[in-house]
């Protein structure tokens, strides 16, 4: 359910953008996401190859997306059962998304890199926190990739970390978002 | 209505006034300019902290100003010089900066550390900081919108929550929580409530004038000074969201206002074009400074020092003045103020002046000054006016001197001199007080008068009745200067020489040199909230009389000036005491005094004794050579110095003094810097300090800093103080106690552990010692016992009757035999005396006895006792034995066992193992066994115990006897 309305959410906005924009609308051609639990006792990592997004660069707005069952590379399946059906309860919430704006006032028409912050909702475990997250966009050849590192608080999205696995579970999760973004 | 017709009028003279570039000089203004290598950089930004330290924002970084020295305070890498926009001090004393760059820094043990939350810090320009009631630090940027950093998370305010500008130029918190944000488009109300953030805009459908909003600042009451680009300033009433604009505001047509500031008792306006505006406390007037101006024109940054000082910054200058404490309101040339011997402030605050051109009236109403003469027969300009005093009535009396007493109705200009009392008939008068239904008079020739006003007195027609008294005892017709009356009745005479006389309860009583008073010439009375009597003294200052003891003040007790002209109590309960070059202001509950003079403006002052008056607010009005100086006294500001360690330095490095306390031994070498502020004047700020643990007593500078370079192991408390005189009872105190450990050898603990180990040694060495006195005995009782065992043996009959019989044969058969024999023998028994006192031989020498023993005993038994000795060279120089083991081992052999033809005796001496010596034989028992004493092994074993950790192990099998010797290493 939650799921559809996310995708239902994505589609919406990528059709108004294009209503709007016609000119420059990216989707992300190759995009990963990967996370790292840094706790003292185990470093759980994992990543997911399917991270989808589009950009529209006049209005200097976008929006990922990321379906949690996706995410690969855990230490052992029952790790991943714990990260699916313990934490994230992806069943219930399949997916994590941020949608924002970049904040500075910045001219992306030129090939460089930018140092920019977008300021948005990021939704994890089915809770949306208003988050500003940097990054840097390179423009190349008319295309663009986005390169970004953030933590996520559990406690800011209601992912509880039982007591037993209190050392194995870091409080801050640390996000790397890599994505190649092509013009639509 | 009739309010409404003179603010209007107001108004317009607000703008006549300015047009016409009537200017006011800044009364009193001292400027500043901060450069290094003579380039001057320009304050953005002014902040005062919790302690009252100001700070300054410049093109060159943030700087800390303490009245005389800007110090910089620096980044780790103090290559760092970004230009500060913003500074802020949480209420955890923490103090923020913020950047044109957009960057944010906190400052961290006097040097800054830039804030990197995870989003990122913008990259626009910072320009105010807030702090709401979650304790959230909010900063405004200049295109970015409004910034909040909750729960180590940075949130943005910006147009998705409505807010009308990203442009914003100052924040202000509302009492109810609200962040109230000046931007290009209104004021933005800011809530913040969980994750919900609204924005409500306050614009001109509210009634707000201008778009523009470039100042927000509290006015009390939930309610803001609002400063507008264009449209003036106006009044923002945060409860009921309601603007008002002051009469003074309508028609605004002095430009830009860069901030407001909401002092006591003004409202300070600074402008980018016009310079500085006060508005008056009744919001009627509006007072022009630095208009047409050239450098003082463009005014920003306003702030009030603790003194109640105004600060602010031109574009590159910081200025600062007394603020509301002193207005100058010029009156006259200087001409008019030579001769002026009295002034009079009335009900209206108007100013009479008594002056040799007769009585002139100053009134101030509209902003003008208006000039009036009450020119009063029989006054001539020889005729010196003495003193002036209104009465309850508003009649105001003159004092005069040899005309007698004058009284005048102020509101018809009708006056008659008092001829209803003789004494006053032609008198001449000094002084003329009073309060409530008494009016006093005193004169030359012993002259003194009290008047007692009733209701009949409203009119100046009727008679006054009073008492006179021409005749006090001890006082005859001596100068009275002054006669005053108290609170609770007594009446108070101040003679020229004569020392003080009182009236109370119908008695008079003389104070003068015999009860204490260092001189008998009295000047003026005033009382304290305590009902303590004041009083000035021609030479010796003044005193206080509590009704038991006079207390003297004088230059040590802080007072400037000994030429002292009156003294009055202000509306704070302070004394005032006026000397020509300005005011001491005594506190009489502390003692301590501060002063007001040329520092702050004041020139010379009127010497007569009535040239100082209160107005209707309590205010002390002085006459000038520039007009009369309005001395408000502002409640809650300081007056003395206040004392503050600025930092504590550890071998010049400075310390986190808050939670640093404790150093070790080594950590010695301390520098304390601090400041007496005190902006109204710190060039005359004097310090004492004292380390207790190190100083017995204050030590007196004038440096801030004071270094302590070599501290021994100790507690330790650094005062300082500070005080505008010698005078530091009261003073502001400062300290920082701290604790030097001694080296971990001097400390309680160490030297109790070393004490114990000391002694667990030495009871171990005794013990030892013991034991190895023992071991020695028992070594020689041992060497002894075998010593015995061997002689025993060797000079056994049985040895010597066999040794002797074998001789006798050799020397039968084989004389030289016998000679080799004997000498054998011979050599036998000197080796035995040789050894006999050594603990060990080595296993070499050992040996060669055992062969000169087997010679001999070969000798007897022939190839039927064999000897194998399988011991290398080496072995034999190395390895040591107690002596005559060997041969006491063999003796042992031979005595136990059979040795014949067919009981061949074999005995093996050899190395096991390179650490045991061996020597073995086999058993061929004796049908008659020979009884041993059983000692010698014994012995060995003994002696062996002693001398080597290992054991002789005894190994006696049917077939052999061994036994095994642990082998002594040299």
């Amino acid at each position: 359910m939650l799921k559809k309305l996310a995708v239902f959410i994505l589609l919406l906005v990528l059709f108004s953008f294009k209503l709007q924009a016609p000119l420059a609308d990216y989707k992300v051609s190759t995009g990963t996401i990967a996370f790292k639990s840094d706790a003292s006792l185990e470093l759980i990592k994992a990543q997911s190859n399917e991270l989808k997004g589009i950009f529209i660069a006049e209005k200097k707005q976008f929006a990922f997306i990321v379906i949690i069952k996706s995410f690969k590379g855990f230490n052992s399946p029952l790790q991943q059962e714990h990260f699916n059906e313990n934490y994230l309860e992806s069943n219930k919430y399949p997916s994590a998304s941020f949608e924002g704006k970049i904040i500075e006032d910045i001219d992306l028409s030129a090939d460089g890199t930018y140092a920019i912050r977008a300021k948005g909702n990021l939704s994890i475990h089915g809770v949306v926190q208003e988050r500003i997250i940097k990054a840097d966009i390179t423009v190349k050849n008319g295309n663009i990739s986005i390169k970004s590192n953030f933590t996520v608080l559990l406690a800011d999205h209601n992912i509880p970390i039982p007591k037993v696995v209190h050392e194995k579970l870091a409080s801050e999760i640390k996000v790397e978002i890599k994505a190649d973004l092509v013009k639509k | 209505m009739p309010l409404l017709t003179r603010i209007a009028i107001f108004t317009l003279l607000t703008a006549t006034v300015v047009q016409k570039g009537i200017a006011q000089n800044f009364f009193g203004y001292k400027s500043f300019a901060l450069t290094e290598d003579n380039k001057p950089f320009k304050i953005n930004t002014l902040y005062k902290n919790e302690e009252g330290f100001i700070y300054a924002g410049t093109t060159n970084g943030l700087y800390t100003f303490d009245g005389k020295y800007f110090s910089k305070i620096n980044f780790l890498n103090p290559a760092v010089k970004d230009t500060v926009t913003a500074i802020f001090q949480d209420n955890k004393k923490q103090l923020w900066a913020g950047f044109k760059n957009g960057k944010i820094a906190k400052k961290i043990n006097d040097r800054l550390q830039y804030f990197e939350p995870e989003e990122g810090t913008p990259k626009v320009a910072i320009t105010a900081f807030v702090q709401d009631k979650q304790n959230n630090i909010w900063f405004a940027t200049n295109g970015e919108g409004i910034y909040y950093f909750s729960n180590n998370h940075l949130y943005l305010i910006n147009e998705e929550e409505g807010l009308s500008d990203k442009y914003v130029h100052a924040l202000t918190l509302a009492s109810n929580g609200d962040v109230l944000a000046a931007t290009d488009q209104g004021i933005n109300i800011c809530t913040v409530s969980g994750a919900k953030k609204t924005v409500t805009v306050i614009g001109p459908k509210n009634g707000l004038p201008d778009y523009y909003i470039t100042s927000i600042v509290p006015a009390g009451n939930n309610t803001f000074w609002v400063g507008m680009q264009e449209k003036g300033f106006c009044l923002y009433n945060h409860t009921t969201k309601k603007i008002t604009i002051p009469p003074a505001a309508t028609n605004w047509s002095f430009g830009q206002i860069n901030t407001l500031l909401a002092s006591a008792n003004s409202l300070w306006i600074a402008t980018q074009e016009n310079g500085l505006f006060k508005l008056s406390e009744a919001r009627q007037l509006l007072l022009p400074f630095f208009s047409g101006s050239t450098n003082k024109n463009n005014i920003s940054n306003l702030l009030l020092d603790d003194e109640a000082n105004i600060w602010m910054t031109t574009a590159d200058e910081l200025i600062s003045n007394s603020g509301d404490k002193l207005t100058l309101l010029p009156l006259y040339d200087k001409a008019t103020y030579e001769t002026i011997h009295t002034i009079l402030s009335d009900y209206q605050n108007n100013i009479w002046a008594g002056t040799d051109g007769g009585l002139i009236k100053y009134s101030f109403a509209d902003n003008k000054t208006e000039r009036k003469n009450f020119p009063i027969k029989g006054l001539t300009s020889k005729t010196d006016i003495t003193g002036l005093y209104q009465d309850k009535y508003h009649n105001i009396w003159i004092s005069t001197m040899g005309e007698g007493v004058f009284v005048l109705d102020p509101a018809t200009g009708k006056y008659r001199n008092i001829s209803e009392n003789p004494l006053l008939k032609k008198a001449s008068l000094l002084s003329i007080t009073g309060s409530g239904n008494t009016v006093c008079a005193g004169g030359l020739e012993g002259v003194a008068t009290i008047f007692e006003l009733s209701d009949l007195n409203k009119t100046i027609a009727e008679n006054y009745q009073f008492t006179n008294y021409n005749n006090i005892p001890n006082i005859g017709n001596n100068y009275i200067h002054t006669v005053y009356k108290d609170k609770a009745g007594g009446i108070w005479f101040g003679t020229d020489g004569k020392g003080i006389t009182v009236l109370q309860n119908g008695q008079f009583v003389h104070y003068n040199k015999k009860n204490g008073l260092k001189d008998e010439h009295i000047y003026s009375f005033t009382e304290d909230e305590k009902g303590r009597i004041w009083f000035n003294t021609k030479d010796a200052g003044i005193y206080s009389f509590d009704g038991v003891k006079f207390k003297n003040y004088g230059a040590a007790q802080g007072i400037s000036d000994l030429k002292i002209t009156t003294l009055k109590t202000d509306r704070l309960g302070n004394i005032i005491i006026v000397n020509e070059k300005g005011i001491d202001i005594l506190n009489p509950e502390t003692g301590t005094v501060s002063y007001l003079n040329n520092v702050q403006g004041i020139a010379a002052i009127n010497t007569a004794i009535q040239s100082i008056t209160t107005d209707s607010s309590g205010n002390i009005l002085l006459s000038t050579v520039n007009g009369i100086v309005k001395y408000c006294p502002i409640a809650k500001t300081n007056q003395q110095p206040k004392t503050i360690i600025n930092s504590v330095q550890l071998f010049l490095q400075v310390i986190n003094k808050e939670e640093q306390h404790n150093f070790k031994y080594d950590e010695n070498g301390f520098t304390f810097n601090f400041t007496g502020l005190y902006y109204s004047n710190p060039a005359e700020v004097h310090y004492q300090y004292k380390l207790d643990g190190w100083d017995s007593s204050w030590i007196a500078t004038k440096d801030q800093s004071i270094p302590f370079p070599n501290l021994r192991p100790g507690k330790y408390t650094f005062h300082v103080r500070s005080s505008l005189n010698e005078n530091f009872n009261n003073a502001s105190e400062a300290t920082y106690s701290f604790t030097i450990y001694s080296p971990f050898w001097k400390r309680w603990w160490f030297i109790i552990l070393s004490v114990i180990a000391g002694a667990g040694i030495l009871i171990g060495y005794m013990k030892w010692r013991e034991k190895s006195i023992t071991k020695m005995q028992q070594l020689q009782q041992e060497k002894i016992q075998f010593q015995f065992e061997v002689l025993r043996n060797q000079v056994n009959p049985h040895f010597l009757f066999n040794s002797f019989n074998t001789l006798i044969s050799a020397i039968e058969e084989n004389p030289k035999a016998a000679v080799d024999y004997v000498e054998q023998l011979s050599e036998f028994f000197r080796n035995i005396v040789n050894y006999r006192d050594k603990d060990v031989i080595t296993l070499g020498e050992e040996i060669n006895l055992l062969k000169t023993y087997f010679y001999l005993q070969q000798k007897r038994y022939g190839d039927n006792l064999k000897l194998n000795i399988n011991i290398s060279e080496e072995e034999k120089k190395q390895l040591l034995i107690p002596p005559l083991t060997l041969q006491l081992l063999i003796e042992n052999a031979i005595k136990h066992n059979a040795v014949s033809k067919e009981t061949i005796l074999t005995i093996d001496l050899l190395m096991q193992n390179g650490n045991r010596l061996i020597i073995r034989n086999n058993i061929n028992p004796k049908f008659s066994p020979q009884s041993g004493t059983g000692m010698g092994l014994q012995n060995i074993i003994n002696r062996y115990h002693i001398l080597s950790a290992e054991a002789v192990v005894v190994n006696n099998d049917t077939n052999f006897f061994t036994v095994s010797l642990p082998a002594l290493k040299q």
